[in-house]
């Protein structure tokens, strides 16, 4: 069985992915010592700037997306961008592997506890636990993708492998996607946004028989850690991450905090992308 | 700024600062505290330990069911074996997460808290 992971990088102008996926891929190779595939719209960049990090590097479709989004930079700054997050089960479609994690770019790895997926006896894996680094914000909204609606599960990293029914999964996704409007109000969500992570768990309640009762997935090793674009990741070394991390109620104010060896999804992609420049 | 004030203002940056460090260093334990086995998910607690040692005690050791993190029953090959992995694994978590608990309350300012070097 073949093992890697899949990562999906389409630049929007603002965000440069594919350098993020570069990192990314660097991190997964040091501590997973996995091959990483490049899924892009950007396919003649990624192989201009890419050297051999990726194992293989897929070409997509460019597409315009009408999804806009507010990414922060600190809780200071922030600008509007193009979010361009469509067709993610494009990597179930098109990996190049027996047994696959997908991962946001954005997701960096610091141990290797996601190596543990390979040997559990289930087919697809996400997060549904999750913990916030500053511990005192409110997190409802990774708890339910609504107040009134059903449990949040992260498609930020999720294990897969090639099943009749994770076929019947990622092509309920593709429906919901087609007919985000419906969903939308169905699931009573409020944002106008389209997000995987409300497709992911929507699909998962819709094949649990409209319960609950998660029969689709399991969660995978380990809790789902993040820093929200309103902190600032402001150092890497190895496995040890340092942050700046927001003080609630109190706006441009941050607490230091230092993670080691913790997987962090980090969504400040701005700081991010100053790490990766500065290295 | 009256330097009373200031010296509290410090002194509760360098506290928030402390305990966001102790909150990390338990989740890494609590993750080193995971244990992988024959495709199951076993999180090691004061409760597996004793069940497990029970069990053994008790002369059940080969092909044992235990029912793992994700409520999976799981058919253990050989408890003896498995009993010996979590003991060890709690007990080199256990010491790691108190040394760097110790490290951690002997340093006195923030930039030492998050120092990596």
């Amino acid at each position: 069985m073949t093992k890697g992971v899949v990562l999906i990088a389409n630049n929007n102008g603002s965000v440069d992915y594919v350098k993020q996926a570069m990192y990314c891929a660097g991190r997964v190779q040091q501590y997973l010592e996995l091959p990483v595939t490049l899924i892009t719209d950007s396919y003649n960049y990624a192989v201009e700037v890419s050297g051999n990090i990726f194992d293989k590097i897929i070409s997509t479709d460019y597409q315009e997306s009408n999804n806009s989004k507010i990414y922060f930079d600190g809780a200071l700054s922030h600008k509007v961008v193009m979010f361009k997050n469509h067709s993610r089960t494009v990597a179930y479609y098109n990996t190049p592997y027996d047994q696959t994690i997908l991962m946001d770019t954005d997701y960096l790895i610091s141990s290797d506890i996601l190596n543990k997926c390979f040997s559990m006896t289930t087919d697809l894996m996400m997060y549904k636990d999750s913990y916030d680094l500053s511990n005192v914000r409110d997190v409802s909204e990774f708890k339910y993708i609504s107040d009134k609606s059903v449990d949040f599960y992260w498609a930020t990293v999720v294990y897969f492998e090639k099943s009749k029914k994770n076929d019947i999964y990622f092509n309920l996704i593709d429906h919901i996607e087609e007919n985000w409007k419906y969903y939308q109000n169905m699931y009573d969500i409020n944002s106008n946004l389209f997000r995987n992570d409300f497709a992911f768990s929507i699909a998962i309640h819709i094949m649990s028989g409209f319960t609950s009762n998660n029969v689709v997935s399991l969660q995978l090793p380990g809790k789902h850690y993040y820093a929200i674009d309103k902190d600032i990741l402001w150092n890497i070394k190895n496995e040890n991450m340092t942050f700046l991390v927001h003080k609630k109620k109190y706006e441009g104010q941050y607490t230091l905090l230092s993670t080691t060896g913790l997987d962090v999804h980090v969504m400040n992609k701005f700081s991010l992308e100053r790490i990766i420049n500065n290295e | 700024m009256d330097e009373r004030l200031s010296q509290a203002l410090e002194f509760s940056n360098y506290i928030t600062t402390i305990n966001n460090q102790k909150r990390m260093i338990k989740e890494k334990y609590f993750q080193s505290l995971i244990y992988f086995c024959q495709g199951g998910q076993f999180t090691i607690t004061k409760e597996l330990i004793t069940f497990v040692t029970l069990l053994v005690e008790k002369g059940n050791v080969e092909n044992i069911v235990l029912v793992d993190d994700n409520n999976t029953p799981i058919g253990i090959n050989n408890l003896e074996l498995f009993l010996e992995d979590i003991l060890s694994n709690y007990f080199e978590s256990s010491n790691t997460y108190h040394q760097q608990y110790t490290e951690l309350s002997k340093k006195r300012n923030i930039k030492a808290l998050v120092d990596n070097d």
